[in-house]
């Protein structure tokens, strides 16, 4: 026989009510652990170790030792090199190309919903096919942009894009601005559009001038979206190996690798599952201390 | 005691049923094909009727995860019964314990006598036990554009010194715009490209991979300058080479962006189809006192995980059974490893068969150590490319590629 909640007892429904939301939460929070922090702790446990895929007899605990050896590692430091300059050029490239492609499909145009769909596009195509896309445009026999700077006179011989150590890595960053950039635009498009049409009509009747309009009501509009999909593009352009994979392998020499291209080139190649898993923690805690500054310098003017 | 019954009657029939379709008898075996023309369903069901009883279960794995997954099964405890091996992954998969030695299945089988000479020794274990069964091979050996070559009135180089002199006439400005728009040679600096230096510079005597000093004496180092050379001051390498692959070497060859290269017979119907007459092959150049060219292999092997391995054997052999092994290799593009198939082999042109044969007898493998996964998937490509863009120089290759080998 079952009791309906009003032939409870008062102790029993209230206990009832407290467990039910856990209860149903469980199975959400019980996946999130098993996929999630599951992997977490157990890269973590395993960059405390010599673990070797295919030394599967001679795995020992090792305490910091794989973290100490990345500290004296010179290709540690060359990608640590690398994922600064990738971060700190792609991001605010993709955002100043967002920004302007934001603003100029916000004005009104006749073909307007049609650009709107086409600059999405860069964003949709899968990273695989842009790298391969992005390969052949530099290719330095066959590519249309060495095609085009020569035939415009710019250059006078065509220039190996991905197979030199000076602008390998520079190619690429275009590559992924490229990528990028429409994620910004559609972001800021819909800040735009939240900002009333009032304020730049009272602002214009008082006298400001583009630039002020611009600058006093434009920007504090969409500084809140700013904030997140900067924050948004720095994790993922951050942890982006793709195109880079498939673009250079990481070559020529360690000239296009980063820090999360190393570990995976560690641990998935050279099957050194340790220490390709100490250089992924050292990342974490470095990307997890650069968005708690930026969200604390940052994100706190925006609250 | 009915309901009893009645669960003991079903429990005998859910264990019968298990039995007979699952069971020991299935072999679950690995392969990589690249082409569309695979086939593996007419072995198997040629196999299957020959064998009532055994069922194969193929799995054609991608190449470029083919060992990244294989590894990672042995690990997991979900290893294929059997599978496709090179190898430069033997080493890796014996001290994982994850091989069976087939010498007594060998030794006892009928096909043995029927296989090339020398390929049992070759595909030998580190530990003397053999692993392998050959199911497939290829040699490695100078492709060149015959027709280039007599325009020029040129002879096909036969040593390096007359490789330079061939690779620097053939590195041609054909529409006077200042630039090459034909270089002599297709180096390929990315992975898999250890073949090509090998050839220019393992050549020389008293050069080796894995000997302490073989790397680091003056004529290794002479010989690893001597391609950075090629490339740096006499631009007779595409100035892509240091990223440049399989795809890039073999399609400038057959685009004519490139008049020489180093492949093997699996490539040569697409020059053939390209080309034409254009294209011929020779063994690769005399450096330095030898010659020196990659034995390219492929095997088959039983893992210790499968549950029948007198049936994952039968299948194997199979594969590199006369007849059989014809019918894999006519759809690989490389050679087969029976004598009575190699005999009426007709699918590739004469001359490139010819250049094969006449590089047998200098073929050699890669160290047969865990290393050397790592001196092909890395440290070569890496140091290569290093070199190649001056970042470092050739001694400072020669040292580190020496120090993976002999720490």
């Amino acid at each position: 026989m079952t009791m309906t909640a009003p032939d409870m007892p008062a102790g029993r429904v209230a206990l009832a009510k407290r467990v039910l939301p856990y209860a149903l939460l469980s199975p959400a929070v019980l996946v999130t652990l098993a996929i999630v922090f599951f992997p977490m702790i157990q890269a973590a446990w395993m960059s405390l170790h010599d673990y070797v895929l295919w030394k599967p007899n001679a795995i020992t605990f090792v305490g910091l030792k794989n973290f100490v050896a990345a500290f004296q590692d010179e290709v540690f430091w060359i990608s640590l090199k690398h994922t600064v300059i990738w971060i700190g050029i792609t991001i605010p490239a993709q955002m100043l190309l967002g920004l302007a492609t934001a603003m100029l499909l916000n004005q009104e145009f006749s073909w307007r919903p049609l650009a709107r769909a086409l600059i999405i596009i860069p964003w949709a195509l899968p990273s695989v096919v842009i790298g391969l896309m992005w390969v052949w445009i530099y290719d330095s026999n066959y590519g249309v942009l060495n095609d085009f700077l020569l035939r415009a006179d710019i250059i006078k011989q065509s220039i190996p894009w991905l197979a030199d150590p000076d602008t390998a890595l520079y190619a690429i960053i275009l590559t992924l601005t490229w990528q990028g950039f429409p994620f910004f635009a559609v972001m800021i498009l819909a800040g735009l559009q939240s900002i009333p049409k009032s304020y730049y009509e009272a602002a214009s009747i008082d006298g400001a001038s583009k630039f002020r309009q611009f600058w006093h009501i434009t920007l504090p509009g969409i500084s809140g979206v700013l904030v997140t999909a900067v924050l948004l593009r720095t994790i993922w352009v951050a942890n982006s190996i793709d195109v880079i994979y498939v673009m250079t392998g990481g070559g020529p020499g360690y000239s296009t690798y980063t820090l999360p291209l190393y570990a995976f080139i560690k641990a998935r190649t050279n099957l050194d599952f340790g220490y390709g898993s100490a250089l992924a923690v050292l990342f974490t805690i470095m990307l997890l201390g650069l968005v708690i500054v930026y969200l604390r310098k940052v994100g706190g003017d925006n609250k | 005691m009915r309901k009893l019954l009645t669960i003991a009657a079903l429990s005998a029939s859910v264990i019968a049923y298990g039995a007979a379709a699952n069971a020991d008898d299935t072999v679950r075996f690995w392969y990589h094909f690249d082409n569309a023309d695979n086939p593996m369903s007419d072995l198997i069901a040629k196999f299957e009727e020959q064998n009532p009883g055994i069922t194969i279960e193929a799995e054609n794995v991608p190449w470029n995860s083919y060992y990244d997954n294989l590894y990672t099964s042995i690990i997991a405890g979900n290893a294929p019964d059997a599978a496709m091996v090179k190898l430069y992954a033997q080493p890796r998969l014996v001290e994982m314990g994850a091989l069976v030695p087939i010498d007594d299945y060998i030794s006892s089988w009928d096909g043995k006598a029927d296989l090339q000479d020398d390929l049992l020794d070759l595909t030998k274990g580190p530990d003397g036990n053999q692993y392998y069964l050959p199911i497939q091979y290829v040699v490695l050996y100078l492709y060149y554009r015959a027709d280039m070559l007599a325009e020029l009135g040129m002879e096909v180089p036969k040593t390096c010194e007359e490789f330079r002199e061939a690779a620097k006439a053939l590195t041609q400005d054909t529409n006077g715009d200042g630039n090459p728009d034909i270089y002599g040679f297709g180096f390929r600096g990315a992975k898999g490209g250890q073949e090509h230096w090998g050839s220019l510079v393992l050549s020389r005597d008293g050069v080796s991979l894995d000997q302490p000093g073989g790397l680091t004496n003056p004529t290794a180092i002479e010989g690893t300058q001597w391609v950075v050379d090629l490339f740096q001051k006499d631009h007779v390498f595409p100035p892509s080479a240091p990223n440049d692959g399989f795809k890039e070497v073999t399609g400038a060859l057959k685009a004519g962006k490139t008049a020489m290269t180093i492949h093997h017979i699996g490539s040569a119907n697409d020059m053939v189809a390209a080309l034409g007459d254009k294209i011929s092959a020779t063994t690769v150049p005399e450096c330095g006192g030898g010659h020196w060219t990659t034995f390219g292999d492929e095997s088959t092997a039983i893992f210790s995980s499968a549950e029948n391995k007198d049936a994952a054997w039968k299948w194997i052999s199979f594969l590199s059974t006369t007849g059989n092994n014809k019918e894999f290799n006519e759809a690989t593009g490389q050679l087969p490893v029976t004598k009575s198939d190699s005999a009426n082999w007709t699918l590739h042109p004469k001359r490139f068969v010819d250049a094969t044969v006449a590089s047998l007898p200098f073929a050699v493998t890669l160290p047969n150590t865990p290393e050397t996964s790592d001196f092909v998937n890395t440290v070569w490509p890496v140091n290569m490319q290093r070199a190649l863009t001056g970042e470092i120089t050739a001694e400072k290759m020669n040292q580190n590629i020496e120090e993976l080998f002999n720490p």
